[in-house]
Order: structure tokens, then sequence, then C-alpha cells
């Protein structure tokens, strides 16, 4: 058992052989001051979160945290609130940005931290380049980075134990936290499928059939976003007096129109952004399911319904894109930095779950891939448990790849 | 592989407030960091109360995006723990797991279940009938095991011989009956006055 846990994982290694009781401190300078002060803590990692990803219902976790926790076969449930969602949002880049300039020590030694895991396992989050003219919500991924050769961002204060507002004043500026439709301070903020952030009354006057993101273009799937709440607890807290006036204003206009759309927080109304034409299948009908496959547009995790795998990408985790976002050609890159590119080819990949389990079949050293088909035809609960005591093998990397 | 120092601050986490939550992690041996002990402390006002549970914890390699594994060790008289081999029947160590919850929330859990039963789904059919048909003989069940099984402490155990040696038995008679009867005071004043 010792070795499993040693051979899985080089960060830990040295920690985990040290008597834990104590053993608490090792993990960094700025752990501290974390453990002070949990108000972006992943709630998976239980650390600083890095490269947050917000999922529709407002909660959110590090990128890694919310793909590791979807379910690669069914819908995947919000590790908080247990919400349903469908779709692996992208990194929201305003949070990136204003935790890098409030934790930027903790902040990098967390990058540092989550490099060493993606090179074990060969597979990259995407990188986020840095404009030392940072303008939030407006920059792009840029796919075409690989993580190892940029580390040329902006000097930064290196303090991170001086907590006074003063000092919190110089480093988080109001256009950091704008919306991006307003560009005023943000109100009530909820973030989008893409990661693009707005005020909840922006969206909402977005309402003409399709939600659809004014930054990227991109059409926002599932269900309508709720309030970040810690995102909005933030800036309450941050810009007291600035946040006072906007919800003044926001509430003055909710008045002249006389018909505020009860401020979001409850909101329930479902997705506008896509034909929902997917959502009728049976949860029970797993036969054009593309297991641990989701689209490098939309997120979708898996893709049910017809994939399209690209030919020329040669990354482990390969770029796949759904039906629908092959056909309207997204323009978003992979969701795994990839270095995907439009003249490369894609091809229909017929092989959902019956047909992968005949390949898995042919394996030899895969023996659980034929406890897998076994199950898969006796109960699709049963697939589930069988795949979960997979990741006890300490080569559950490699599974999940041949998977991929 | 498991998330070590997810678990690390876990542990930190929860032996902090030991004292107010009655749950505490250590690790079971020294050489791993997935086979942990847990204690939780019996709800006051349930037959439960005054006993301290111990619970072994093995965490999967996929933790948390799995469940712990959860089995109590200290026989326990409740039908949703098996009282054959301390098999737990809660929805959060199964299909309702989620990785924001964590080893403490799941022990606070642990305790609820001790206060508040669900014999409709059982895990201990036997103790669920008796619950649900005559509760009184439960509850002195629970408490009788409770009694014997999660309070013989060595140091309540000092105690008692103490106790009962001063009331005039030999000591090495108090000690091999109270053994026998899983340090259960009342039940060794009987023996030792019939014997």
């Amino acid at each position: 058992m010792a070795s499993e846990d040693g051979s899985g994982n080089p960060p830990g290694d040295a920690a985990a052989a040290a008597p834990v009781w104590n053993a608490a401190p090792a993990a960094g300078a700025g752990c501290g001051d974390l453990e002070e002060d949990l108000r972006f803590q992943c709630c998976v990692c239980l650390e600083l979160l890095y490269k947050p990803v917000v999922i529709a219902c407002g909660h959110m976790s590090c990128f890694w945290c919310v793909h590791n926790a979807m379910h690669i076969i069914r819908e995947s449930h919000c590790a908080v609130c247990r919400q349903p969602y469908k779709h692996f949002p992208t990194i929201c880049q305003l949070l990136h940005h204003l935790l890098i300039k409030l934790e930027p020590v903790e902040y990098k030694r967390r990058e540092k931290e989550v490099l060493e895991d993606e090179k074990r396992v060969d597979t990259y989050s995407p990188q986020i380049i840095e404009f030392l003219n940072f303008k939030s919500n407006n920059c792009e991924i840029d796919g075409d980075n690989r993580p190892e050769e940029s580390n040329n961002r902006p000097p930064q204060e290196v303090t991170s134990d001086g907590n006074t507002i003063n000092e919190h004043l110089k480093k988080v500026k109001l256009e950091d936290v704008s919306c991006a439709l307003c560009k005023e301070l943000l109100y009530q903020p909820a973030v989008l499928n893409c990661g693009h952030v707005y005020c909840m009354s922006c969206l909402s006057s977005l309402d003409d059939g399709a939600l659809k993101c004014q930054v990227c273009g991109g059409l926002h799937p599932g269900d309508f976003p709720n309030v970040c709440l810690d995102l909005d607890h933030f800036i309450e807290e941050y810009f007291p007096a600035e946040y006072d006036l906007r919800r003044e204003k926001i509430q003055l206009l909710k008045g002249e129109c006389n018909q505020g759309s009860s401020s979001g927080t409850s909101c329930t109304k479902k997705g506008r952004g896509r034909p929902t034409n997917k959502e009728k299948h049976q949860d029970d009908d797993l036969s054009d399911v593309h297991i641990g496959v989701g689209c490098d547009s939309c997120g979708m995790y898996p893709i049910r319904g017809k994939r399209y795998k690209c030919k020329d990408c040669t990354e482990l985790i390969g770029f796949d894109l759904c039906e629908e976002c092959y056909n309207t050609k997204s323009k978003l890159p992979g969701r795994f930095n990839q270095h995907h590119t439009p003249d490369h080819r894609m091809e229909l990949d017929n092989s959902a779950l019956f047909n992968r389990l005949m390949r898995l079949q042919g394996i030899h050293e895969e023996g659980p891939g034929e406890v897998l088909i076994e199950g898969a035809f006796v109960a699709p609960d049963a697939v589930v448990h069988i795949i979960a005591d997979d990741h006890e093998e300490p080569e559950d990397n490699v599974e999940e790849d041949h998977l991929l | 592989m498991v998330d070590v120092s997810r678990v690390q601050k876990e542990l930190t986490e929860c032996n902090r407030d030991r004292e107010v939550s009655g749950v505490s992690i250590a690790l079971h041996d020294g050489s791993t960091i997935s086979h942990l002990t847990g204690t939780i402390a019996g709800p006051l006002g349930t037959p439960y109360e005054g006993g301290t549970f111990v619970i072994d914890i093995r965490l999967p390699g996929g933790y948390p995006f799995e469940p712990p594994k959860m089995q109590f060790i200290t026989k326990v008289w409740h039908p949703n723990i098996s009282s054959q081999n301390g098999a737990i029947c809660l929805d959060i160590l199964k299909d309702q797991w989620s990785p924001a919850l964590t080893l403490k929330t799941a022990l606070l859990s642990l305790q609820a279940l001790l206060s508040a039963p669900a014999p409709d789904d059982p895990q201990d059919a036997v103790v669920a009938q008796q619950y649900l048909r005559d509760y009184s003989t439960f509850s002195a069940t629970a408490r009788y095991w409770t009694e014997a099984f999660a309070k013989s402490s060595s140091t309540g155990m000092e105690e008692k011989v103490q106790k009962l040696v001063e009331m005039g038995f030999p000591e090495d008679m108090v000690r091999s009956i109270l053994k026998s009867v899983n340090g259960d005071e009342n039940m060794a004043l009987e023996k030792l006055c019939s014997g």
C-alpha cells in the first residue's frame, strides 16, 4: 500500500513517509495564510483555487478538480449543491487573474504543483497568457502555448502576508472585476460556460432566445447560470462603497422596469442556449455515450451522439467535437491546451459505448476492461461501480487514457 | 492515487477541534495514509451516549472522487450498522458521496446516524425489526452494547477494578471476571457475589 501511494504521487512522496500529525506546514510557505483565509479555497482539493472553473450553479473548483469529479458516463453533479450539469466549463479568466493578484506567492506555488502533476500524465490544462496591461474578461485563451514555454509573467508584488485592505486595494482594481457587458463593477456576477463573467442583470437583458456570450460569441449550454456567490461576496467586501452604488442603481432600474426578475439567485430556468434535443435522451440508454470523451468546444462531457475526432492532434487526450460544435465550426480552443488548428482533419468516430467495449475486450492486459463489459450488460450501475474500483490501481491514468 | 496533501489537511483540520466535534482521525499505522482509524463520541441523549466508537477507514485510490470505505470496529447495536461486522448503510458513503465532503463530515454523518436511525433502510434486519416492534428492548440492548463494547477503555477498567477491590474482592478474580463480561461493572458484581 505504501508503495502505491509513493509511486503514484511524487510531490506527496516525502510527506507520505513523514508522520502526518505534524506534517501540515510542509506544504509550503503560503499555507498558513491560506488556512486563515478560506475564501477562495477549492472545496475538492482544499487548496487555493487554481485555474478556477465556475459551474452553472455558481459553485467553483480548480480546473482539474472539476474535470476529475465529472462522471465519465452520465451527467455530473455539483460537489457542493448536487445540481446536475453536463458541460465542463472553460476556466474563468477573471477569477484566475484576480487570484494571481490576491495571492501571488501561493498561486505560483499551486501553478508549479499542478504543472508537476500535468507533466506526469502528459496532459495539460489550457495555458492562459498574462498581459502587462491586463484587461479583465476580454482576453482569450491561447491554445498554442505549451506550459513549459510561458514563464514570462509580469513582475508581481511578492507580499503574501500583508492582508490589510490598503494593500489589497493596490492589488485589485475596479476594472479587474468588471462586467463584460456593462463594463461596470460586477453586481451579482454569473459566469457563462465560456468563462466570461456578467452581472446577473446584464445576462437577463440578453434574453433573446439564446444565451450568447458577448465577448467570445459562444452559446451557453445547459442551465441558466446562478450568481457566483463567492465572487459576489468578495466584491461586496472589497469595494463596499462602489458595490452599494451598483446595487442602488440596479434596483432603481428594476423598479422602473417593474418586473425585477427576482434577482436571479433562485434561477432555475432551463438553458436557452442550445436546442435541447440531446436532453431527451433516456439516461439509461448508454448506446450513444462516448465514455470519458468530452467536446473540446462546448465542454459536453461525455459526448452523446455523434463524435468528431481530430486525426492530426497528437496530444494524448486528443481533440474531439460534438456534432453541434462540429457543424457550427466553433472557434473556441481545446479544453486541454491541444495544438488544434482549423486545417486539422476531423473524422466521425462511431465507437460509442458498445464498440468501445468490444475494442476493450480485445486488449489482453486490461483486466478491468473485461469486467466492464460484463457489467455493462447486467446493469448500468454496475459499470459505474466497477470503473470506480479501477481507480484503485496506481495505473489509473493509463486506464483513463486508454479509454480516451 | 490518493490525494495525500488533501488527506493531510483533513487530518489537521479534523483534529483541531476534536474536543468540540467529538470526532477524530488517526493513521491506522504509520506506513500508509490510505488506512486510517476514526473515532466518534456517542451522541448525548441516545443509547450510545458515553461510548467511544472506533471506525476503520480505508481510502480508495480515487479518493476524494470516490467515497472512503468505513466500517465500525466497535460493536454497535443499530438498525443501519451490521451487528456482525460493522458494515454501514449510509448513502453518502455510497452513491451520494461528493468530493466536497470530507472524512470529518462523513464521521459527523455517522454520529448523526447514531442519533437518527433509519430502520426503513436497514443494514441489520434483526436490529431494525426490534427497533420498529419493541423500541424499549432495542434501546436497552443498544445501551448494553455501548456499555460492554464502547466503554472498555483501560483507564475506565482500572477504576472499576479499584472500586470492586475496595468492596473486598480479590484483585485477580475481579480482573478475570471483569474481562469475561467485557468490562460491565454491574454484571461483574453480580458474578462476584454469586460466585
